[in-house]
């Protein structure tokens, strides 16, 4: 009976797989850095990786709802560049928030046309979202052909500094599962997790699937925003036309090393979150175990897919043990 | 004081200067400069044999200091990644407790807070490759602008200062080929008789740059000369070698085994081949470790030699250029080497000192 509930709480919880190798990572990490959990090197840490834990709580939304969002990177591109076009470091706190606001709103919009063409226009996401990454990254270099931009420095200042003693980025992932904990609760969830296992069923039983599937992309358009704005906090406002767009890949590794499968209809941004920690605590164990310089790159490549295949192989020997 | 007495003397205080003067050709001063110190590198690029080159420089230097006595040891970041990577490189290499850290910046502006954090922390940051305008960051490159100069110079002395030329240029906005194109088109505005009649970008790729010159050779059969740089020379003259038009525009070119292994081969058929490659050395990181070393051992950078568009640039000269005047010996060290390997130069110890003030 004992084990058959731990398979419950499992099965519930996808991220609890995730959330052990995290631990078990985290601990390899300890041993040959001891200064990782240190309040500034977590802050150092936990800051620059904010951005891409934004841009994979996106994605998760998307995915659990069915789809796959290939522009979220170039978004941030887009989206740095819109940002830093309109704030200089002499602009007003009402220009700085109303340049917010519509970098927030431009996410959204171009969510919303990523979700209406493959809602309504049928297209599949993965075309439709790599084709609109050319549009991004082509707007991204017609507003900032040369790299550059700044914003007001105390605004870095206060985004790289702790806040009472524990980081910053802390009170963001707090914010975060609260809102997904709310959003859990509402009829929408049920409707995003019925219409990404199955948009047909979902559709039988009265789900408006098309407006479901819609929504995910402006959720992920959104958090490209956010996942800007904490950009060029940590950098300063110093952008160029490309900056984002080697995000996207990781915002995908990120959600299915949080057990989220691509399959869709199931999973969470708490294992998103989990993802992208687990990414960065590898390439930290790396460095500080010196591997060899001219190694790093296919060590980190290899740990990765292990991290990957590991739920599968959990499952395959669970299934053979079990028979 | 007896003559014999002054003759003492003397020699006493010259065997002092050329002791005091070989062990600074060695090493920096060595009483204060035993180590143990730790450099770190970080690297955002691994795609090119430039990189490669660079940071194998960078652990041949090391091993030097090793071998001489001085306790340094090196922790490399190396990987393809992003601003928000770079970012994570440097921050690993401040919580590894490194006392210098030796970066290719992989953007212009976006890593000068985390750098300047480090430099907060008694860190030596020099940024190699990329000029940037950190606060306490020293910037160790070659001049791009006068590296550009000495080939528009070529090119137009060997027109006789009068013809038309195209450019091929490369990433139009990137800060190095901005640096480029102002120090060729100085040099070209300086001759009256020089038309340019064409302008493309190759983006610093051997294909699209052959693609460029075959299109301009299609266009404009009669153009005189072509200015170009980088990896695009290569494409520039293999779709000379291939298309083989009437006349031949007299091209620039570069200082890798590549493009002097294919410039013995135009030799073959065109005796009267002739071209130019100015080196840029990918030795500029072993530079950047040199001037570290000299800031860890008690140094102060020389405000006086400091120029550049941000004012913390310290020039490394521009090693040399292969021309045709020269090429067979400079063909001979890379017959046989991988096309891409680049023809490389380094500062030594004693001009790095030369870089510090009192």
């Amino acid at each position: 009976m004992k084990s058959l509930n731990l398979q419950r709480v499992f099965a519930r919880n996808t991220y609890l797989i995730s959330f052990i190798l995290l631990v078990i990572v985290l601990g390899i990490n300890y041993i040959v850095q001891n200064n990782v959990f240190e309040l500034r090197v977590l802050n150092n840490n936990l800051r620059t990786l904010l951005p891409l834990i934004l841009l994979a709580v996106g994605q998760s939304i998307v995915v659990i709802g069915g789809g796959l969002d290939l522009s979220v990177g170039t978004l941030v591109s887009m989206l740095s560049a819109l940002l830093v076009t309109w704030v200089t470091p002499d602009s007003t706190p009402d220009q700085i928030l109303l340049a917010v606001v519509l970098v927030c709103a431009a996410g959204m919009l171009a969510g919303l046309v990523n979700g209406l063409v493959v809602a309504y226009l049928r297209l599949q996401p993965m075309i439709t979202t790599y084709a609109t990454s050319f549009i991004f990254s082509g707007i991204a270099l017609l507003l900032l052909p040369r790299p550059g931009g700044s914003i007001p420095r105390d605004l870095s200042t206060f985004y790289r500094s702790p806040l009472l003693d524990i980081p910053l980025a802390f009170y963001a992932i707090a914010l975060l599962l609260l809102f997904w904990s709310v959003l859990r609760t509402t009829r929408y969830a049920q409707y995003l997790y019925a219409t990404g296992s199955s948009g047909a069923a979902a559709y039988a039983t009265g789900v408006p699937v098309r407006v479901v599937r819609v929504t995910t992309y402006v959720w992920s358009g959104l958090f490209a925003a956010l996942a800007s704005l904490t950009l060029m906090l940590s950098t300063g406002g110093a952008s160029q036309a490309n900056i984002g767009d080697d995000m996207t890949l990781d915002s995908i590794v990120a959600v299915v090393l949080g057990g989220t499968r691509l399959s869709g209809g199931q999973g969470g941004i708490a294992g998103a979150i989990i993802g992208v920690m687990i990414l960065r605590v590898i390439r930290n164990v790396i460095f500080f175990a010196a591997v060899p310089t001219w190694s790093q790159t296919l060590v980190n490549a290899l740990i990765i897919i292990a991290a990957l295949a590991g739920p599968g192989l959990i499952r395959l020997i669970r299934r053979s043990i079990g028979r | 004081m007896s003559r014999l007495q002054t003759m003492r003397v003397i020699v006493i205080l010259l065997t002092f200067v050329l002791l005091f003067s070989s062990m600074q050709a060695l090493v920096v001063a060595q009483d204060m400069c035993t180590g143990p110190f730790t450099i770190g590198v970080s690297n955002s690029f691994v795609g090119s044999e430039w990189r490669t080159q660079m940071v194998q420089n960078i652990e041949d230097v090391v091993a030097e200091f090793n071998a001489a006595g001085i306790q340094v040891e090196l922790v490399v970041e190396s990987a393809d990644t992003d601003v928000a990577g770079q970012q994570q490189q440097i921050q690993n290499l401040l919580n590894r407790g490194v006392n210098a850290i030796i970066i290719n910046p992989g953007d212009q502006n976006a890593l000068n807070l985390d750098l300047e954090d480090a430099v907060a922390q008694g860190v030596a940051v020099i940024a190699v490759d990329q000029e940037i305008g950190a606060q306490g960051v020293y910037n160790v490159v070659i001049d791009q602008t006068e590296w550009a100069r000495i080939s528009a110079r070529w090119l137009a002395e060997n027109l006789g200062g009068a013809g038309d030329i195209v450019l091929i240029e490369g990433f139009v906005g990137h800060p190095a080929n901005e640096a480029r194109m102002s120090g060729a088109l100085e040099v070209f505005g300086e001759y009256p008789g020089i038309n340019i009649v064409g302008r493309e970008s190759g983006g610093w790729d051997q294909a699209t740059g052959q693609q460029v010159m075959s299109d301009f050779l299609a266009s404009l059969p009669n153009i005189d000369g072509v200015w170009t740089q980088d990896g695009m020379a290569f494409g520039v003259l293999a779709a000379l070698n291939t298309a083989n038009p009437e006349k031949w525009p007299l091209n620039t070119g570069e200082a890798r085994a590549g493009y002097l292994q294919l410039w013995d081969e135009v030799l073959m058929a065109h005796p009267d081949y002739k071209s130019i490659g100015v080196v840029n050395p990918p030795g500029v990181g072993a530079d950047g470790v040199r001037v570290a070393m000299e800031m860890l051992c008690g140094g102060t950078v020389d405000a006086g030699q400091l120029a550049g568009p941000f004012g913390n640039t310290l020039y490394v000269p521009i090693p040399y250029a292969v021309t045709a005047e020269d090429f067979a010996s400079y063909y001979a060290t890379v017959a046989n080497l991988p096309a891409s390997y680049t023809m490389d130069g380094f500062i030594t110890q004693t001009q790095a000192a030369a870089f510090m003030g009192q």
